[in-house]
């Protein structure tokens, strides 16, 4: 650390100093006046900066990147070669253990019998038959299979701590156990193994085990270690000291510093903008995977994920049951979702488009100083707060009042309460945007309506609002992409029942508190029901995508004709 | 560049007219402040049926400010205030109990910046007509909407695609299409805010032709900057400066014997 930190301090003395050098040389070339240079002595300064500091500090980040990832693999390379030995032995062993080669041969002769089972069951599905026959089978045969994998587990390890035992206890047995321990360990344990090693080694937090093997593995880190963070630093130097030297030659008066500098501004502020846009991308592909492993696992029947009109992901709560056709027809999501969003549009379009009429047209400057603020205030309301005002108010006012008129089934949360309170929620989206739209419509227009001798609603209904329709439709569109992702207020307020109804008075739910649903409490993140919540996601993230797509494009079209 | 200006206040000077022609529009004392900010000042003028009328002067010299008070478009600026006397065929303008509406329709009015509403060339030319109620039917819409379009030297130009919108035309095509917009209520004076202002010189010309024809039927007002519009198209001429009517009376005796030094002045481009 201390090596690096150095390294760091040396690099930024260096650039300061390369600065100095630059300036004072841009000046000397000018003969002492700045005139006669191409560009202003501080561009030369931050020139031999840039080479002097840029390519040292990112070989820096680069080694802070993937240097500690390099000397892991490194040292457990060496140690899992010196291991060679070992690992022979421990296979020929097992290919020796007739117990173990029996229950390898089981292991297949089931999963045969499954993979069968399972076609029969799907056949079963389509043709109608007798499909819960085929589960149950497929569930005893999977218990089956579970205990033998158990058994087989038993029989490796009883082998490897036999194999490893023979090894001497000197350093180079230790250490061939050490790679022994690592080769046989799956990846989360491998992962385990380099963090307790390392812990031993560099002080990185506290060992889970502290055994033989781990404090060889921690022995055999620390060289690479040292290697990698001297040569790190020794590069880094020698680099920028190579960089200083050679853009303190190219300094002459005619040099345009200034260009080149402005070059790397450009690229600094590409790279910027180009992490914002890989950051989205890479949401989008780990939403894609998990969605394409989610499909996987329901036999890519995406047609019954985007069709099916049965929610109930529940079934299947552990990885060994075999009820993994668990119902993911997402049908009532889309419709609940649909639904709040259709009452939430009906509350927010009305209400957010006349106060934005109001406000543009007719509010005096003053009033429309204050009111508009308050307006946006609402936005500000954080949407938890809207939700308990949902569930707590506005939810047991309607069940009352659907009561009173004699429906007696109604519930606290209903999508109705849902609706109206999110609808509330982006009254203050609309109007907002609409407003500025409003505004944006030229005043010749609004004049020349007048002149006509049309009144104030006159040429609101027929020149203003005609005038500013694309722009609305744009705000409308970027409100119901607002409603479509809203998760908290539906999460309180509109029930988990996957219900497909029209009437607003019973519990829906929605894509997004379903996503809250599988993934929060304790979940496996191989099983469907959890990756399910990657494909709603992916549905959902489509949705509002296109929504977005459209309400931009028709946002600018607005622009274009009136700018 | 100094002007020796008399520092008292000189009143308006007028030239005899020499027209027999009825009077439209008179105006008495006519001021307007914005907020507390005086931009027109006692003006007094009569304006002739059947003829146009050319405002000019410098920038903010209140020449669209009195055109404004014609039709009583002050009203939509809420600083807006307007006191004296308007009467278009002695009928107060500026009465609490005129409806601005009404006189609108009376009073039509073209600006700059052509400004076709966001609606095919037919319906903005119906505008006016629907809102008043002019047409019983479609067929007599129909009719004003093609009379208007003709008078505006529209209709060959159109006549194929009345249900494109408004705003595919060229901008001189716009002005007239405007113009039509105007005249489909029947209006008795039409105001022209420097209407050639945002026009190529042929499209200026044609338009120019068009106020010509314009002038058997309606009385015209128009704000220009040009002096040689002013010359072309108008029988009248009103000189304003710094918020005053300076010099009024007949185009030619403006142009040809201005009495008043600022008036030369500003017709042979020393200032403004």
């Amino acid at each position: 650390m201390q090596s690096s930190l150095f390294a760091v301090l040396a690099l930024l003395v260096l650039t300061a100093v390369g600065f100095l050098i630059g300036r004072r040389r841009a000046v000397a070339a000018g003969s002492g006046r700045a005139s006669r240079l191409h560009s202003l002595p501080n561009y030369y300064g931050y020139y031999l900066a840039l080479w002097t500091g840029l390519p040292a500090f990112v070989l820096l980040a680069l080694y802070g990147l993937f240097g500690a990832s390099l000397v892991n693999t490194l040292a457990l390379g060496e140690l899992e070669r010196e291991a060679a030995p070992l690992i022979r032995e421990y296979e020929a062993q097992l290919a020796r253990d007739d117990q173990y080669q029996a229950l390898a041969e089981e292991t297949q002769q089931i999963e045969a019998e499954a993979l069968s089972a399972r076609n029969e069951m799907f056949r079963a599905e389509r043709e109608g038959g007798d499909a819960e026959r085929y589960l149950r089978a497929l569930g005893a045969l999977t218990a089956q299979r579970n205990e033998i994998a158990a058994e087989r587990q038993v029989r490796r390890d009883q082998v490897a701590s036999s194999v490893a035992a023979r090894a001497p206890r000197t350093i180079p047995g230790v250490r061939a156990r050490a790679g022994f321990e690592y080769w046989r360990a799956p990846s989360e344990r491998r992962e385990l193994f380099i963090a307790d090693a390392r812990a031993l080694a560099f002080n990185e937090g506290l060992a889970s085990r502290n055994t033989e093997e781990i404090r060889a593995a921690a022995l055999a880190l620390r060289p690479w270690e040292d290697l990698f963070r001297w040569s790190a630093a020794g590069v880094a130097l020698a680099l920028s000291v190579a960089g200083l030297a050679y853009a303190r030659t190219r300094i002459r008066a005619s040099f345009r510093a200034r260009d080149r500098v402005e070059g790397v501004v450009g690229l600094a502020l590409m790279m910027t903008s180009a992490i914002a846009i890989l950051t989205t991308l890479g949401i989008v592909f780990s939403l894609l995977f998990e969605s394409i492993r989610f499909f996987a696992s329901i036999d890519w029947r995406i047609h019954e994920f985007l069709f099916g009109l049965h929610w109930s992901p529940q079934i299947a709560i552990r990885a060994d049951q075999v009820g993994q056709s668990g119902a993911f027809g997402a049908v009532p999501l889309f419709a609940g979702t649909a639904l709040i969003t259709l009452i939430a549009m009906l509350v927010a379009a009305p209400i957010g488009l006349m106060a934005a009429i109001y406000l543009s047209e007719y509010a005096s400057p003053r009033l429309r100083a204050w009111a508009k603020p308050a307006l946006e205030i609402l936005a500000g309301v954080p949407t938890v707060v809207y939700g308990f005002f949902a569930l707590l108010t506005v939810g047991p006012f309607l069940r009352q009042f659907a009561m009173m008129l004699g429906y007696e089934d109604a519930v606290t949360q209903s999508a109705l309460s849902a609706g109206l309170v999110m609808g509330v929620m982006i009254i203050p989206f609309v109007s907002s945007l609409s407003d500025d739209v409003i505004n944006a419509v030229p005043q010749t227009l609004r004049d020349g309506s007048y002149a006509m001798g049309a009144t104030k609603s006159e040429t609101v209904r027929h020149v203003v609002f005609p005038a500013a329709l694309p722009g609305i439709v744009g705000a409308l569109l970027l409100a119901v992409s607002r409603a479509v992702g809203e998760t908290m207020i539906v999460v309180m307020a509109a029930g988990q029942g996957a219900n497909l109804t029209a009437n607003p008075l019973e519990s829906v739910t929605t894509i997004t508190v379903q996503i809250v649903m599988l993934l929060t409490g304790d979940q496996e993140f191989d099983s469907p029901k959890t990756l399910s919540a990657f494909a709603l996601g992916l549905v959902l993230f489509v949705m509002t995508l296109i929504l977005n797509i459209i309400a931009l494009r028709v946002v600018q079209r607005f622009r274009e004709r009136y700018e | 560049m100094t002007l020796d200006f008399p520092i008292d206040n000189p009143p308006t000077r007028y030239h005899p007219l020499t027209t027999q022609l009825p009077i439209k529009v008179a105006t008495e004392d006519v001021s307007v402040r914005y907020g507390g900010k005086l931009a027109l000042e006692d003006v007094t003028l009569e304006i002739p049926d059947r003829a146009v009328t050319a405002c000019i002067g410098p920038s903010g010299c209140g020449k669209s400010t009195f055109l404004r008070c014609v039709n009583r478009m002050n009203d939509t600026i809420d600083t807006a205030r307007v006191s004296g006397s308007i009467r278009i065929d002695s009928e107060e303008v500026n009465g609490r109990d005129v409806d601005p509406v009404v006189l609108r329709a009376r009073v039509g009015m073209v600006f700059q910046k052509p400004n076709p509403f966001p609606k095919s060339i037919y319906e903005n030319v119906a505008y006016g007509p629907r809102i008043h109620g002019l047409a019983e039917t479609k067929a007599e819409l129909d009719h004003i909407v093609e009379t208007s379009l003709i008078k505006a030297g529209l209709w060959a130009e159109v006549a194929d695609r009345l249900h494109h919108p408004g705003t595919s035309l060229s901008g001189g095509q716009q002005q007239r299409l405007v113009i039509a917009r105007a005249i489909a209520v029947n209006p008795e004076v039409i105001l022209m805010d420097e209407p050639c202002s945002a026009l190529d010189p042929i499209a200026t010309a044609r338009i120019e032709e068009l106020i010509d024809e314009m002038r058997e039927n309606y009385s015209l007002i128009i704000v220009t900057h040009s002096m040689a519009q002013a010359a072309r198209v108008s029988q009248m001429t009103a000189f304003f400066h710094l918020g005053k009517l300076v010099e009024y009376g007949p185009t030619e005796e403006i142009f040809t014997n201005p009495l008043d030094q600022r008036t030369q002045d500003y017709i042979t481009g020393r200032f403004g």
